[in-house]
């Protein structure tokens, strides 16, 4: 049987509107195809993990507060994340999870908090707490070869600059930063957006793309996943794109 | 000025009530904006406030503790209809002042969204607060839930008077040490029911201490992240309870608070959290045995909280839940009750529902059990379904039927035993439609 191995990092902490779900859906659509799925968790002070000896590193998001807590931490394993990363592993990234990748994130206080900079984008809170992008949010993506139009959720206050390869560009909402054009960051081992939902629920191309990505880690092989039926999960995406969209 | 600004906002009550309009909310935001946000502090009470507030409870708990004055022959003025923001509050007074602004009453108890906590009572004096607990809850409007914690803690650092306080939520026992100067902090708390897990079961807050960091060690919990917690560290959690419920048994149902027996008629768990927070107001006010006895075994609610509908001969429960909890605890119900079972699940995301539905990933749909069937409606009707989907259930039992009176009929359908679990704005429209059903096709409404 194949075989998927998963980090979930801070999952006890970095947790808003859903994340966890979406270690929930990959596990759920693994178990329809019979590919096993392993969900290791780790969190402040467990034993350093080998981090490249996983397929799919996953962070959600959470408040400044949760944050810091994890900052000084995350860095303990800067090393470990970066070789995995460097080495194939692919990393899933939401909201705080997606901003601590990157150079920095000033937040709404003003406070530096470091990132592990792996990529070169940075985020800078807005200071008004009450000036957040909120709601939902439509994004036209080509990443899986296709056009697909995925639909998530969005409160964040951070805005998110120097992104070179965005996720996608926004139909709806405002994305990485108020208003902007872009949403999100990719690499084709890397997916950090700012959509919760959890962002996999109504997008299973997104959920298959990372699936496929791991059963092939390390080999040259292309694995054709078994579809499922995704009529649910697609109409529910279409009813919510229907209505922002006016259609 | 404070005499115009009264008699404008008495003239707004009086045309809304000449339209037959409810003046429950537009007169206080009138007076909000007149007054430049500080709406309520043109009243001249000179009466002892109590406020309820917390995430869930606080319509129970506020109507309850009203009923324990209004039994022993005080004069109260309470906000029923729950129009509890600033605005919402101003409105009631305006109903219930003179025109000099002079509020007339024994007492004053209030339900107080959590946000609006200081806001109000930087305005009007409050005697007594009792805060219930803290939960995911419309984080949109709320902002995050830490911020609007350090909202009420901010509140709670110069109010010395009684505070009454959950001490089995640590989100809500923190508030305790807000002002050390305070002797009036006060702890309800409840002894573990059959139920209560060594380990945690639902998705929650607050697991680590907020004063040192350090992880919670947990004896019992009941749901949730509530139940006896300790900071190993700092001693977070130590606090000697006011008041105690014992021996809860949830079949009967009966509980003993200082050896007395209750018998309420709500059988959850959250109910008996409840019923001790109203036997600890009790017990501060000295309120007669028999008037809090006569309160906490007749209360019971007839608005989407355990309400009971008879679709022909289908028994039909139908439960508000606003946030995971809420439906944690109708599906914990549902399953300790034998034999199977159809669930319709509403789902809207309406302002007022916070807009969001994420929400429904940390409701623990894996512990379904011996239910044959699932509908789903409102405005989200899918993402409830393809949530229950992906939590293992059987996607060929799933229906969607996203008109509420289409779902209705499909859920009768069948035979056997119903529940309906709807969120916030979704219970009335949903009563509306089991009405109609029952209206066209037979049964009764409880």
């Amino acid at each position: 049987m194949s075989k998927i191995k998963i980090l979930h990092m801070y999952a006890d902490m970095l947790d808003l509107y859903g994340d966890s779900g979406n270690m929930e859906i990959i596990s759920y659509r693994c178990k329809m195809r019979g590919i096993e799925c392993i969900v290791d968790k780790y969190s402040i002070d467990s034993e350093q993990p080998d981090f490249s000896s996983y397929d799919l590193i996953y962070i959600g998001g959470g408040a400044d507060l949760e944050q810091q807590h994890i900052s000084e931490d995350l860095q303990k394993c800067g090393d470990g994340i970066r070789a995995a990363y460097k080495n194939g592993t692919f990393l899933f990234l939401i909201c705080g999870g997606y901003q601590l990748m990157g150079k920095h994130y000033r937040d709404a206080d003003g406070v530096d908090i470091p990132g592990l900079g792996l990529f070169d984008y940075y985020t800078i809170a807005e200071p008004n707490r009450r000036k957040r992008c909120i709601g939902n949010v439509v994004v036209r993506t080509e990443f899986t070869g296709k056009t697909v139009d995925i639909v998530g959720f969005e409160n964040h206050g951070g805005q998110t600059q120097g992104v070179k390869t965005p996720l996608g560009s926004v139909i709806y909402g405002h994305g990485n930063c108020t208003k902007s054009s872009h949403e999100g960051y990719f690499e084709k081992n890397v997916i950090a957006t700012y959509m919760h939902g959890p962002c996999l629920a109504k997008n299973p191309e997104v959920s298959d793309y990372i699936i496929g990505y791991c059963l092939d880690r390390g080999s040259n092989e292309k694995t054709v996943l078994n579809a499922l039926d995704d009529k649910l999960e697609k109409d529910c995406r279409q009813v919510m794109i229907d209505r922002l969209l006016n259609k | 000025m404070n005499g115009i600004l009264i008699i404008i906002g008495k003239l707004i009550v009086a045309i809304l009530r000449l339209f037959k309009r409810n003046a429950g909310n537009l007169p206080g935001i009138v007076l909000w904006h007149l007054t430049g946000g500080k709406c309520c502090k043109m009243f001249k009470v000179s009466c002892p406030i109590i406020a309820v507030t917390g995430t869930n409870g606080k319509t129970s708990v506020t109507n309850c503790i009203a009923q324990l004055f209004e039994r022993s022959g005080k004069k109260i003025i309470i906000n029923k209809e729950g129009n509890n923001l600033d605005t919402g509050i101003c409105s009631l007074l305006l109903r219930h002042c003179s025109c000099s602004g002079k509020v007339d009453a024994d007492y004053l108890i209030l339900e107080t969204d959590e946000s609006h906590v200081p806001v109000v009572y930087s305005q009007l004096k409050l005697e007594t607060l009792v805060v219930l607990n803290f939960f995911r809850d419309q984080l949109d409007r709320n902002g995050e839930m830490e911020t609007l914690i350090q909202k009420i803690n901010g509140f709670c650092k110069t109010f010395d008077g009684n505070l009454l306080l959950n001490g089995d939520d640590p989100n809500t026992a923190r508030l305790g040490r807000a002002n050390p100067n305070n002797k009036n902090v006060k702890y309800f708390h409840a002894e573990p029911y059959a139920f209560a897990t060594k380990t945690i079961f639902e998705a929650s807050e607050g697991r680590f201490c907020p004063f040192c960091g350090e992880p919670l060690e947990y004896e019992y919990y009941q749901y949730s992240h509530i139940g006896k917690f300790k900071c190993g560290k700092c001693g977070f959690g130590d606090s000697v309870p006011y008041i105690t419920a014992e021996k809860i048994d949830l079949e009967k149902p009966v509980f003993t608070a200082d050896s007395h027996e209750y018998s309420p008629k709500l059988n959850s768990i959250y109910n008996i959290y409840n019923m001790t927070a109203v036997a600890g107001a009790a017990k501060l006010y000295g309120i007669e045995q028999k008037i809090t006895d006569s309160v906490i075994s007749e209360y019971t609610v007839n608005n989407g909280r355990m309400e009971t509908f008879m679709l022909g001969d289908r028994r039909t429960t139908l439960n508000l839940a606003k946030n995971p909890v809420g439906a944690n605890m109708t599906l914990r119900v549902m399953n300790e009750m034998q034999g199977e079972k159809e669930l319709l699940f509403v789902l809207n995301d309406n302002v007022a529902d916070g807009l969001d539905v994420s929400w429904i990933w940390d409701i623990n749909f894996s512990v379904f059990e011996r239910v044959t069937r699932v509908v789903t409606s409102g405005t989200r009707a899918y993402d409830i379904a393809v949530r229950i989907k992906c939590s293992g259930y059987p996607a060929e039992k799933i229906v969607v039927r996203p008109d509420l009176d289409e779902a209705v009929t499909e859920l009768a359908a069948t035979d056997g035993r119903k529940f309906v679990i709807a969120n916030y704005t979704a219970v009335q429209p949903t009563r509306a439609a089991l009405k109609r059903y029952i209206e066209k096709h037979g049964g009764k409404h409880e």
